[in-house]
């Protein structure tokens, strides 16, 4: 296993390579220089931009340039924003980089597991009124066109229902009426509390991963039942915790901003999932060792969910790792729909304000984020293959 | 042996006239399976409605619509300015947009353009970007992945990181910022999204097929006959890459859909009609998020970029069920 | 047959797939029992429909089988009629099956010993994980597996060592009856005759019953007691090994051992049957072998010999049984 996550991780490291080299050619083949733009913000003096041009050594040969692209890249060294000025670029995307990500593992995870499941209990159904509604609800949503849905999805479950706010990150009025010692604007206070949020999240995701290793042993239906009440367990105390400090109702307020677009991602992504488990399901139910299963005397849902399930995660997961782009797309496109200040928004704004290094910071670290996204996928790939984890 | 020898080198068109025969042959059969498939063929109702929308739109310039009113990018209903206390069917002096009627059919947008000649004006731009797209990509990805499984050793190398790093990054990210960088116009998105779908994943599937195909005795026949590399490639093998090519041509042309009516959606394509410029246009005027009142602005441009990704995609799939005989039912 | 009920008896069955182009006749009117701890070789070319017979008698059928006639008593029980339920606890416990394609019948994701501890499991042969792992030690070492290997995958097992979990797995629950599909196709010659020896031996040590399933008459007639030779759906013959191979009287039996080297290992003139068994969607009349028999005539081809015993339990479905034509008896 050791020869395979290293012959990732060289893969992983050429792809950057190759996507910084892209990168770079993109922005010396851009009509005019990055400094152009430098011309008509009013905020940033003239002599800056002369400076910068120096400073970025845009007379010197390409090669050069190529060189230090890479130095820069690796030191962090981003150049500053424009729109932002004087702001360093990393500085913004240190901020963003959280919030993308969560909503990217949330909806990643939440989708896979939905999907998984339902497409598992598709394979019962053959032929008929399931078989072909479940077809056309998935491939509308695997196909449907993400930026309208997500309107959809503000407009009926914001504008109407008034159940769920209609976008951004936070509702600044509540935000002013709660104190944290040494911070005045709600920004900061949102950083510092969305912060906390994360190290809970990730220690109560450690600890079901210990528990989860702890009951590998049991029989299926009994590790099923105390995984289910450990998470159960899990999740209370967590969401108990925060419910008795006084930056809970904040907290609160960050998550219900954040429900919709996990939901929307969620819907746009579990249908490909869903729709993949399903055939895989089935053609793995004509495989021998489910033959062997069924002849050993195992009921037949146990023969489902134990062998044929198991071995269809090996290839649905594959096409997990294979659409990760599109999420991390369709995660993009979510987060400028819902107006949610992360990396894609970022990106758009920048775009459009031809904040150059801002963009070329924010599309580096989205293909890093990709990247990473991949390697992790292929490491729990392997976990859950034995023919990867003992050769 | 000799035989096939013969036939290869001296008479080329008496081939090409078997090889033809055999294809059409082929796709009479890939038909009749195609045709058993309804998902498939729901895809291909969708489609032939769209292509019809298309040809239409023309037609009803010349004859019915009047360019001045009807036309989808500068057209204006001027009636409402004739009338002092307009019917309530006409737009009122505090909303300027007509409500759908038999004159609009489908209403117009808040700028008073006609939403349906819209709608059908876009969709033949969005059928020649899917195609446009697709060919891009099935000329590259065939002819790259022919050669890589032929030659195999460094080409194949090259090419096949040069995939990974397609498959790997997300496409939208990438879009964005080239098509804001170098002001896009529909035919250079065609061509970009081509390019990169084109050494992506459909090279992969293509040279592993390819790969099979390299080992038959026909290609070996060819070779000891005299053939010449590129002759082999381009003669035997290609043509029996292009039904799996054809195949991924319709998930191209959903991508390639998409893409259009994400970027103008958010503004970023040099064009002047598009169905995701349609929605961004009611959305940026603010009455999306409204009422169910403006449905005629929520909808049509966003079923219909859905449905007609959603239609190649089926077709796709039903064909993939003709292409890989595993996947069909028993 | 003797006196004694037998372990297994299957009386006129019928089975019939059905698909798009319409039913197709696997089993047609097929009968035979075997005794306690005796085993039956059941051969005929590939398509005649022994795979068939070999589900239903766990009644392990796919979906689109539907069994129209007869009765299979395991054990004085006819599992056609049982519940669900029951069907469960007879499966293993009492008759077990080595499947055809050996080399996949093992789940790649689970180790070799928890595939076997699973049966145990199911069928309350252990009581805890100790138990288990001596109970899979004891069943490794019978079969000729270092016991160490339990905990290793699938994947990490060479084809013989996979052939003989599986067997290890079906003598698991200590069956009645094991059935083996074409158990050493897979392997290699001398893997293949040293695993059904092995098999023989361990057979005759539980005391149980086998029924050896082969397209090649030469690797069964070792091992089988009885033997019974299947076309295109139907019992051609059915006797003891002995006289299958000194009087076979069908003439479909009579092609096949001459299409094979006999086991004494001496070449008879291999002059091949020619043709295919027929397409089962569309058998035959009257005897479905008619349209390749040497010997047929218009009663042939117009009504199904019956299946009739021709003294000392030798069973022969043929309108002209091979000897009339065997000058050298
Ligand atoms: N699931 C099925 N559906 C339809 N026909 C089948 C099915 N399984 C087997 N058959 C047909 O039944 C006949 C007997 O097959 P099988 O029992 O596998 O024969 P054998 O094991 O002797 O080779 C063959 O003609 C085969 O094509
Ligand atoms: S019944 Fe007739 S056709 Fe059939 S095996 Fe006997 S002789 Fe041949
Ligand atoms: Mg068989």
């Amino acid at each position: 296993m050791g020869k395979y996550i290293l012959q990732r991780l060289g893969q992983i490291l050429v792809t950057l390579f190759v996507f910084q080299t892209l990168l770079f050619v993109i922005l010396t083949a851009m009509p005019g220089d990055v400094t152009n733009r430098m011309l008509t913000n009013p905020d940033i003096p003239p002599e800056v931009r002369e400076r910068t041009r120096q400073a970025l050594g845009l007379d010197d040969p390409v090669l050069v340039q190529y060189g230090r692209w890479f130095q820069n890249f690796i030191t962090g060294n981003l150049g500053v924003s424009y729109s932002e000025y004087p702001t360093p670029v990393i500085e913004i995307l240190e901020e963003r980089i959280p919030r993308t990500m969560v909503l990217f593992l949330a909806a990643t995870i939440v989708q896979f597991v939905v999907g998984f499941s339902m497409g598992r209990a598709l394979a019962w159904q053959r032929g008929g009124f399931f078989e072909y509604g479940s077809t056309i609800v998935g491939v509308t949503l695997y196909t449907v066109f993400t930026p309208w849905f997500a309107l959809m999805m503000i407009f009926i479950f914001g504008a109407r229902l008034h159940w769920l706010p209609l976008g951004k990150f936070l509702t600044p009025i509540l935000w002013r009426k709660v104190d944290i010692p040494g911070m005045s604007d709600s920004l900061t206070k949102a950083n510092y509390v969305f912060t906390r949020m994360l190290w809970t999240a990730t220690a109560a995701f450690v600890i079901w991963l210990i528990m989860a290793y702890f009951t590998r042993n049991l029989s299926h239906t009994k590790r099923n039942r105390t995984r289910l009440i450990a998470t159960v367990i899990i999740l209370a105390v967590s969401i108990g915790g925060w419910a008795m400090v006084d930056i809970g109702p904040l907290a609160w307020d960050i998550t219900k901003h954040m429900i919709l677009p996990i939901v929307t991602l969620t819907l746009v992504g579990f249908a490909g999932t869903m729709l993949m488990t399903r055939q895989t399901m089935l053609e793995t139910l004509r495989e021998d060792y489910i033959q062997t299963a069924r002849a050993k005397g195992l009921p037949e849902k146990l023969v489902r969910d134990k062998h044929a399930a198991r071995n269809a995660l090996l290839p649905v997961f594959t096409g997990l790792i294979i659409s990760l782009p599109s999420v991390i797309s369709g995660g993009i496109i979510t987060e400028t729909v819902f107006s949610w200040p992360g990396m894609g928004l970022t990106l758009l704004n920048a775009t459009t304000q031809e904040d150059i290094p801002l963009v070329m910071g924010t599309l580096s670290f989205i293909g890093v984020l990709s990247l990473l996204a991949h390697l992790v996928a292929d490491i729990t790939y392997a976990f859950l293959d034995p023919r990867i984890r003992y050769s | 042996m000799n035989n096939t020898a013969h036939t290869t080198s001296s008479a080329p068109t008496s081939l090409w006239k078997m090889r033809l025969r055999l294809m059409r042959k082929s796709l009479k059969t890939g038909w009749d399976i195609f045709k058993e498939n309804p998902v498939g063929m729901v895809g291909l109702v969708i489609i032939v409605f769209f292509a019809l929308l298309a040809i239409l739109h023309p037609i009803l310039m010349a004859t019915v619509w009047d360019p001045g009113t009807y036309d989808p990018i500068t057209g204006y209903d001027f009636k409402t300015l004739i009338h002092p206390s307009p019917p309530s069917w006409l737009p009122q002096p505090d909303n300027p947009m007509y409500k759908p009627s038999f004159r609009h059919i489908l209403g117009t947008d808040p700028l008073g353009r006609d939403v349906l000649s819209q709608l059908m004006y876009s969709t033949r731009s969005e059928f020649l970007l899917g195609v446009g797209a697709a060919l891009v990509t099935v000329l590259i990805a065939t002819t790259v992945g022919a050669v890589s499984a032929y030659y195999g050793g460094l080409i194949d190398i090259l090419f096949m990181r040069m995939a990974d790093v397609m498959m790997m990054l997300p496409f939208i990210a990438i879009l964005i910022v080239l098509s804001s960088l170098f002001q896009f116009k529909m035919i250079h998105l065609a061509i970009v999204y081509g390019i990169l779908a084109g050494f992506g994943g459909t090279t992969i599937v293509i040279k592993s097929q390819a790969l099979t195909i390299k080992v038959k005795s026909y290609i070996e026949a060819a070779r000891i006959a005299g053939g010449g590399d590129g002759h082999i490639i381009f003669t035997h093998l290609v043509p029996n890459l292009l039904p799996l090519s054809f195949l991924y041509m319709m998930f191209t042309v959903t991508g390639a859909i998409f893409s259009e009516a994400v970027l103008s959606f958010f503004g970023l394509l040099d064009i002047r009609m598009s169905w995701g410029l349609m929605i961004q246009t009611a959305q940026a005027a603010g009455y999306l998020l409204n009422s169910w009142k403006y449905w005629y602005l929520m909808f049509p441009a966003g079923l219909s970029i859905t449905l007609l990704c959603a239609a190649f995609y089926l077709v796709g799939r039903a064909m993939d069920e003709v292409v890989n005989p595993r996947l069909r039912k028993r | 047959m003797s006196k004694e009920t037998p372990i297994l008896a299957v009386e006129n069955l019928v089975m019939h797939y059905t698909t798009r182009k319409g039913d197709v006749s696997a089993i047609d009117g097929v009968t035979f029992s075997l005794e306690k701890g005796h085993s039956l070789g059941l051969v005929g070319e590939s398509g005649c429909g022994k795979t068939s017979i070999a589900f239903s008698l766990m009644r392990l059928l796919p979906d689109n089988a539907k069994i129209k006639q007869g009765s299979i008593f395991i054990d004085g029980e006819d599992i056609i009629t049982m519940s669900y339920d029951q069907l469960l606890k007879f499966r293993w416990r009492k008759i077990a099956m080595v499947f055809q394609a050996a080399m996949n019948a093992l789940n790649p994701v689970y180790t070799v010993g928890d595939q076997i501890v699973e049966a145990l499991d199911l069928h309350d042969m252990i009581k805890n994980k100790a138990e288990a792992e001596e109970r899979v030690a004891e069943l490794f070492e019978l079969v000729g597996l270092d016991p160490a290997l339990m905990h290793r995958y699938p994947h990490e097992f060479s084809g013989g060592m996979r052939q003989r979990a599986v067997i290890a797995m079906a003598l698991s629950c200590e069956p009645d009856i094991i059935i083996a599909d074409e158990p050493t196709t897979a392997l290699d010659v001398i893997v293949q005759d040293r695993i059904l020896r092995e098999m023989k031996k361990i057979q005759q040590k539980l005391g149980m019953s086998m029924i050896y399933i082969s397209h090649d008459i030469a690797v069964i007639a070792e091992v089988s007691d009885h033997i019974g030779v299947m076309y295109a759906g139907r019992m051609a013959e059915l006797a003891s090994g002995v006289d299958i191979f000194e009087r076979p009287l069908h003439p479909y039996t009579y092609a096949l051992m001459r299409a094979f080297p006999s086991i004494k290992g001496e070449k008879h003139d291999l002059t091949t049957l020619p043709g295919e068994p027929p397409d089962l969607l569309y058998p035959p009349t009257g005897c479905r072998f008619h349209p390749r028999c040497p010997f047929a005539t218009d009663i042939c081809k117009e009504k199904q010999p019956p299946f009739e015993n021709v003294g000392g339990e030798h069973y022969v479905a043929c309108w002209h049984p091979m000897e009339v034509h065997n000058d050298h008896h």
